[in-house]
Order: structure tokens, then sequence, then C-alpha cells
């Protein structure tokens, strides 16, 4: 088809020449970076709080470790949310999935199954259980459209209380070696966890920057009728979202319990709120369509950082919580006044 | 404070200044207006002085500055410098722009739909009673003395999500003005009404006018303006260049004064691109056939056949079953009976992705609603349709690939942005438009399914649009238009009328404008 030029001549209106703030923030690098002086700060107030903090001890064993296991959450939340849902069930997958692994494998005296699997066998039976949750999420929201918040809040809610029930609310701990060697193992000196987030990470990182897949969660998420219309499958898509962020929630678990050489029953209680507010000050959008991993990363970083501050700086344990959640409202102001506002002509 | 000012003089306002006129007579008046948005100049040099209880068009392509205009109007948003001087509800005119001043009906219904009529006429002034609860009575009594106005006073009691389109736009506007505003703002009010309630609503505009009321009337439908409007205002980069009454003007002046374009450019263009009438030998042969298709209550057992080359309009009222029966040969929706062939494939499953892959591309309704993805920049919006078909290594999307296929598309289609990666809801109405054209296009489809290609598109993007158009049915792609708006209909080999779920008529190019409207209507064909 040849090229043309509309046959009346446009004059186009007069433009001041971009300058670098604009620049930059249309090319998307402002969102995506707009934590990292942030992040600094909070790195030079942990250095002048303690002088511990910027150990390489502290920085990989403290603050990467204890954050590993949230930022692979974080990733799968992120996910989802990108697509236009959410999933608040995440957190009871990250207690039940080892639960179940480990139950099975446990004999009875020690609270286990007493059927004597093998480890890997339980792995296995573990992964088939959160691919099952994925696809009830996946069918009542994508399918019978239900309402995301309440459906996942109550499969959070029934998988609590599941694990409960299978560990008669007791720790089972004793674990053999094939668990705790994903706490335990260290390649290059450092810990398997972090290589396993890292890995996590820039998987996914190219998958939803890259990948057909992964452009589609962004386009279902942003505009689920338009998605539908250009031909994508967007109730393949959805079930799917749903069964990968169970699955990465269940390795998740896995690690957790691997690092603490144990699985409690109430395993990952709360964690859906760091997680949640590790990926909207990160930057991903609560309405889909819109976040990074970079970004999510960033939130994760932050996050752990000011955890890793808070425990150093020797404030009473009773008040850490407040102050958390004082801090995380202030980064979610600071979010809304450093990014998402463009200047927007009136259409 | 200068003495009473007479029409069409010259004021040296400053900010702050009060003007009193002796007789009131100038609703409006918006003297030097100038706004930018970041790099964006907006208006350079706006002004607009409106008569008390004339009837003022505001036209201008999409960018001309329009909307920034009615936004400042409304006081949505503040001039960087310029004076703005409404005639209030009690008759006094103020500085600044007054919310209260302005009635608006914006083309977006604001109307609440579970909502009975009279509960959205109130809606958040609700009177109260003497102890704080609702007054149902009042709500009621209001409702039904500004319905009287127009004869309406029957639908005080319905539910707005039961109305007729026409009664909703009704609804609207006595809204507007229950709070007493003296002028009215009408933003595309014939939009979803066919002819006939179109020709209704102009004569209760006729009859608020000769109640006094001001009304600023936009809108893209130029024949509209002629109907309505004593006086026309065109706006252009931001400033406004031509203030002349409707009788003194003509379409073809108006349109050359929106694009700046003097009256010889226009004839040597227009000659360029004369209408031609496609002689049947030029066709292929038959691409798309349907036979006895059936959807629900819509469409009951339609027939028609595109060839090759051809470019086929579908129109009809309302719920005359076209737009179904274009979404059931695009694969939105499925048929229940019948048969849809193209290029030997059998469609009609619901399937997406099966129609795209057998050749058919499809521009839905409402760009808003299914046409984009707000966030996502102008590239992937446009190769939405063949985001696997940009695999590279690895499977993942080659961004060459994908970068060199929207060069194309936007070179095609004249697609106006800052760049690739541009967020789409960034553009304006007509590149939004032509973004959603190009997906279309971008998997290189034989047949092309449009419906109301041009809507919310301004004059000079829709001759863009349909110059495109034309080149892609002379390069052998059949179109299917489906439009109630006469021009894009003027572009069609035929035109196929559909009344109450059936083809009713069919209209070769060259049909009377009267003939189109009598079949839309349902009426029978002249001997």
């Amino acid at each position: 088809m040849s090229t043309h030029t509309p046959t009346v001549a446009g004059t186009p209106t007069s433009r001041r020449p971009l300058n670098i703030i604009d620049q930059a923030r249309s090319s998307g690098w402002a969102r995506e970076l707009a934590l990292l002086p942030a992040i600094i700060l909070a790195m030079v107030i942990g250095a002048v709080l303690s002088p511990q903090f910027l150990t390489a001890n502290n920085l990989l064993n403290n603050v990467l470790v204890t954050s590993a296991v949230l930022g692979i959450v974080v990733i799968a939340e992120s996910i989802i949310l990108i697509s236009g849902y959410f999933d608040l069930s995440l957190e009871s997958v990250v207690g039940l999935a080892p639960m179940l692994a480990v139950w099975l494998v446990l004999p009875a005296a020690v609270g286990g199954s007493g059927w004597g699997w093998s480890p890997w066998g339980a792995f296995a039976a573990m992964f088939v259980l959160s691919i099952v949750i994925g696809l009830i999420n996946g069918f009542l929201v994508g399918k019978l459209k239900l309402n995301a918040f309440m459906v996942t809040l109550a499969m959070l809610t029934l998988l609590r209380g599941l694990t409960m029930g299978l560990s008669g609310g007791k720790t089972l701990s004793g674990l053999p070696a094939e668990f705790l060697a994903l706490g335990n193992t260290k390649w290059l000196g450092i810990s398997i966890q972090i290589w396993l987030f890292v890995i996590f990470l820039v998987a996914a990182a190219i998958f939803m920057r890259s990948h057909p897949v992964g452009r589609k969660l962004y386009a279902m998420g942003g505009n689920n009728a338009a998605a539908a219309a250009a031909g994508i499958k967007t109730l393949r898509l959805t079930i799917g979202v749903f069964v990968a962020g169970a699955v990465i929630a269940a390795f998740a678990g896995l690690m957790l319990t691997g690092r603490i050489a144990s699985v409690t029953a109430n395993q990952g209680d709360g964690l859906i709120f760091t997680v949640f507010a590790a990926a909207v000050i990160g930057g991903i959008s609560l309405n889909g369509g819109k976040g990074s991993m970079i970004g999510a990363l960033s939130g994760v970083l932050l996050l752990g950082i000011i955890q890793n501050i808070l425990v150093l700086s020797q404030v009473p344990s009773f008040w850490i919580q407040a102050i958390y959640g004082l801090i995380i409202l202030s980064a979610l102001i600071f979010n809304y006044l450093a990014g998402s506002r463009r200047t927007r002509r009136v259409v | 404070m200068s003495g009473p000012a007479g029409p069409g003089e010259r004021l040296n306002l400053r900010k702050g200044d009060i003007v009193v006129t002796a007789n009131t007579q100038n609703a409006i008046e918006i003297r030097g207006l100038k706004k930018s948005f970041g790099s964006t100049q907006a208006l350079t040099d706006a002004n607009l002085i409106v008569r008390s209880g004339e009837s003022r068009a505001l036209l201008g392509r999409n960018g001309a500055g329009k909307s920034t205009l009615i936004a400042m109007l409304t006081g949505l948003v503040t001039p960087d410098s310029g004076s703005i001087h409404i005639q209030g509800a009690n008759g006094e005119i103020t500085e600044g722009p007054g919310s209260d001043a302005i009635a608006c009906v914006y083309q977006k219904s604001t109307l609440v739909p579970e909502l009975t009529v009279a509960e959205n006429i109130s809606l958040g002034a609700y009177p109260r009673k003497r102890w704080g609860s609702v007054d149902w009575a009042a709500i009621r009594r209001t409702a039904v003395d500004q319905l009287k106005d127009w004869g309406y006073e029957r639908i005080a009691d319905k539910t707005v999500a039961d109305l007729e389109p026409l009664e909703k736009k009704i609804v609207e506007v006595c809204r507007a003005l229950s709070r007493g505003p003296r002028i009215l703002l009408l933003d595309e009010p014939t939009a979803g009404l066919d002819e006939g309630a179109s020709h209704e609503l102009f004569a209760q505009i006729d009859s608020l006018r000769q109640r006094g009321v001001t009304v600023i009337y936009v809108s893209h439908h130029l024949e509209e303006i002629f109907k309505v409007c004593d006086s026309v205002t065109i706006l252009r980069d931001g400033r406004d260049v031509l203030t002349a009454q409707t009788a003194d003007l003509t379409v073809n002046r108006i349109v050359n004064v929106m694009a700046g374009v003097s009256e010889e450019e226009a004839a040597a263009a227009k000659k360029g691109i004369a209408a031609e009438h496609r002689r049947q030998e030029q066709l292929g042969e038959t691409r798309l056939t349907v036979s006895g298709a059936r959807i629900g209550l819509r469409v009951l057992g339609a027939n028609l056949t595109v060839r090759a080359g051809e470019c086929v309009g579908l129109t009809g009222l309302d719920g005359a079953g076209h737009v179904q029966l274009a979404q059931a040969i695009a694969g939105q929706v499925a048929i229940e009976n019948g048969t849809i062939e193209h290029n030997g494939h059998t469609l009609g499953q619901g399937n997406v992705i099966k129609t795209i892959n057998a050749g058919v591309g499809f521009v839905p309704e409402d760009r808003h609603v299914n046409g984009y993805v707000p966030e996502l920049s102008v590239e992937e919006n446009a190769t939405l349709t063949i985001v696997d078909r940009l695999r590279g290594r690895g499977g993942l999307i080659n961004s060459g690939r994908r970068r060199a296929c929207f060069t194309e598309l936007s070179g095609a289609w004249a697609i106006k942005c800052d760049g690739p990666t541009q967020a789409v809801e960034e553009l304006s109405g007509g590149n939004q438009q032509k973004v959603v054209l190009a997906r279309a296009l971008a998997s290189n489809p034989d047949t092309l399914v449009l419906v109301h290609p041009t809507a919310g598109v301004d004059v000079t993007a829709k001759e863009s649009i349909y110059e495109s158009l034309r080149e892609l049915r002379d390069s052998g792609r059949s179109l299917l238009i489906v439009s109630t708006d006469d021009t894009d209909l003027e572009i069609c080999d035929r035109v196929i009328v559909m009344y109450k779920g059936e083809i009713h008529a069919e209209l070769n190019a060259g049909y009377e404008e009267w003939e189109l409207v009598g079949a839309i209507q349902g009426a029978e064909a002249a001997a």
C-alpha cells in the first residue's frame, strides 16, 4: 500500500522542545527508576543509624535473603495485577503448599501423615495442588466473572484453614535434606535464595517485556475488551496467570520452609499486605496494564532495606509495625506525587 | 469602569474588571485567551463573543483548541492569560468562568441508568425536608415542571435505562438546565439519535432559543449547524479565525477555513478525488457470502455478498441489526443459523483469531470500549492483532520487526504522534481512530469490516481516512462499512439497508439522499 500524505495540508500545533524531564517521563524510564533516589536515601539513613548496615554480611544475608521469598511472591502478584486481576490467596499458598509436602513426608509421630512419601513425590504433589488452586481461582474469576478480590479472599481463608487442619496447628520440623537444600546451599558464596530470586526476576522481566504472551497480558489488563476484539484469548490467559501465580507462590513457600528449616501452621500469614505494598510502591497499577518487573524489584528492595533498618536501629519490636505502616503510607503519597501525573491534553 | 459597551466594540479589559452592560447583550465575552499544556500551545489567542439568545456553532479540527476553550468556559481549566465574562443565571455578568452559568450536555451520557428520570434531573442537589431526609415529592415536581416544556412529562418516573435515546438526551438537557443557567452547551447532541429523533431535538432546541437561552453548539456534522445555528465561530491553531452568520457561509467554505486551505487548492484537490462510480467489470470474484444469518432477535435471516475490490455500505436505524451482522462477520459474535463464507473458510463461530487468520479485519464501533489499550504505545496497539507473527529469536518479540510493521502502517494512515512509543491515550480522537484502523489492517486482511469508522473524527482526518479506504479498495481489498453517517456511505459502491433485522433494500452508488432516508425508515422503494 502506498504511503500518502493527506490531501489537505495541515499545520502542526506549535510546540516548545521537550526538556529533559519530559523526555525521561515520556520514555517510561522515569517511572521505573522513580524509587532509586528513595532507595539510596534509605541506604544512607541505614548507614548513618548503624555501622553494621553497609556490611556485605548484612546486605546479603539479612536484606537480600529475607527479601528473596517476598520478592518472588511479588513477581507472581505483579503479573496478576498487570493482567488486570487480584490474587489475595497467594499468601496462603505460601503456607499450604510446603505444609502439604512436609506432611506427606514426615512420620505421624512428629505430626506428619505417616505415609512416608519421598520428597520429590511430595514436591510434585505440592505443585499439582497449586495448579488446582490456580485453576479454581482462574475459572471463578475468568469464566464466571466473579469478583477477584472476594474469590481470592475466600480462597485465602479456605487454604489457611486447610493448613491449620493438616498440621493440627503445630510447627513441623526435622525436614529431610532435600527441603533444607533450598535454604542452605550457596553458589559462589551467595545463598541460593538470592540466585533463585534473580533468576525468577530476569526471566519474568524478559517475559513481560518481550514475549508475545507477556505483551498480551499488558493489553488484557489495560483494556480487556480491546484485547478480546484484537483476537487475544483472554479466558485462557486469565486462567494461566492465576495458575502461574499459585505455582510460583508454592515455590516461594518451599524456599521459605527451606530457609527456616520448618513449616509453621500460619506460614505466610499477613504476607499479602507487604506484597501489595511493594508492588504498588514499585509502580504496578492496581487497575492493570501498567508496571514493570524492575519497578516491582525496587519496591521489594526499598521495603527490605527499611525493615532491616528498623531491626538494626533497635526500635522496640512493639513499635515496628506502626512505623512500617507509616513508612508505607508515606511511600505511597510520594509515589503519587513523583510519578503518575502527566501533562495531558484536554480531549 | 467604562460606559455601556455596544456589540462588537473592542474593550480594553484587564483581569478583575467587572463589566456591566446596560442591556446585558452579550451572554459570553471571551477575549485573548492563551493556554499551554507543557510544550503544547492549545490556545494562542481565542476570542468568543456571543449575544444573549444567540445560537452559535463552535467548529474546529481536533487539536484546534475547541475542547480547551470549552473547558475554560466551564471552569475546568484556567487560562494562562485573557479574560472570560459570562452571564450568570441571575443575568449579571461576572468575571471568570461559572460552572453554574453554563449547562453542558456532552456526548457521553452522564445519567445514572439505575435511577429514575426525576432523580437524575435533580442529581446532586436533592431538595431536603425539614429534618434532612430527601423530599421525593419536590424532586418529582421539579422533573415534571422541566419536562412539561418539552411535552415529555410522562417519562418522569421511568428508569433511565428503559428510555429511548432521544428521551435520554432530553433528560440530560433538563438536568443541565434545572439549576437555572441561561447558556446551554451541546456537544454532538445527535450522537446516537436517528433522523427522526434529531429533527425533534432541533425543534426543541429552537423553542429553547425562543425562551431566550443562549446555545453553543459543537458538532462535526456540518449539515446540522445550518439547521440550528445563527452563527459560526471557527477555531484553528488555537485562535478564532472566522466568526460569521450561517446564512453567509457554505459547507465548503467552512471546511476550507477549518483546514486553512484556499478555495482554489480545495477545488483542485476535490477534482482529483472526485467520487468515481466503479464499474462492475473492475470488481473481482465474490469473496464474502452470508446466507440466512440469524442472531437472536436482532438479525432474522440476512443474505449478502461482497466481491473483491468492492466497497459495500451497511446501514439502518438503531437496532436494525446491521451492527450485529457486521460483528458476526468479523467473528466477534456467533451466528445461530445460516452460514458465513470468506475466501473458502467457514466463519461465524465467533472465533476472532480464526476470522483474522481467514483474512477478515475488524474496526470496532467504539474505540474507547474495545478499540485501543490506553496506556500501551501506539506501536503496540497498532500491532496488537499480529503479536504472534512478530516473533523472533527464542519466541520473543522482535522489536525491529514490530517497528518496521508500525512504520508502514503509520505511513499508510498518516498517524500523527510524538513517536511509536507514545501512549495512545495522549493522541487526538482522529489519530486514535487511525491507530484502531491500523490495527485492523496489520494482519493484512482481504476484507475489512468497519463500524462507524469516522465517529468523533474531525473533517480533515475524515478525508484522510476516506483516502486510505479508497486506496485499500483500489488495491483489491473488500470493505464493509457499517455506518449511519452519510459521508461514510458516499464512498461505497452500493449500500445495503437493514430494517427490523432483515435486508430491506440495496442502493447502488448515485442514489438520492431521500431514497436512502426512506429505505432506512423502512419505506417501500419507488417502483
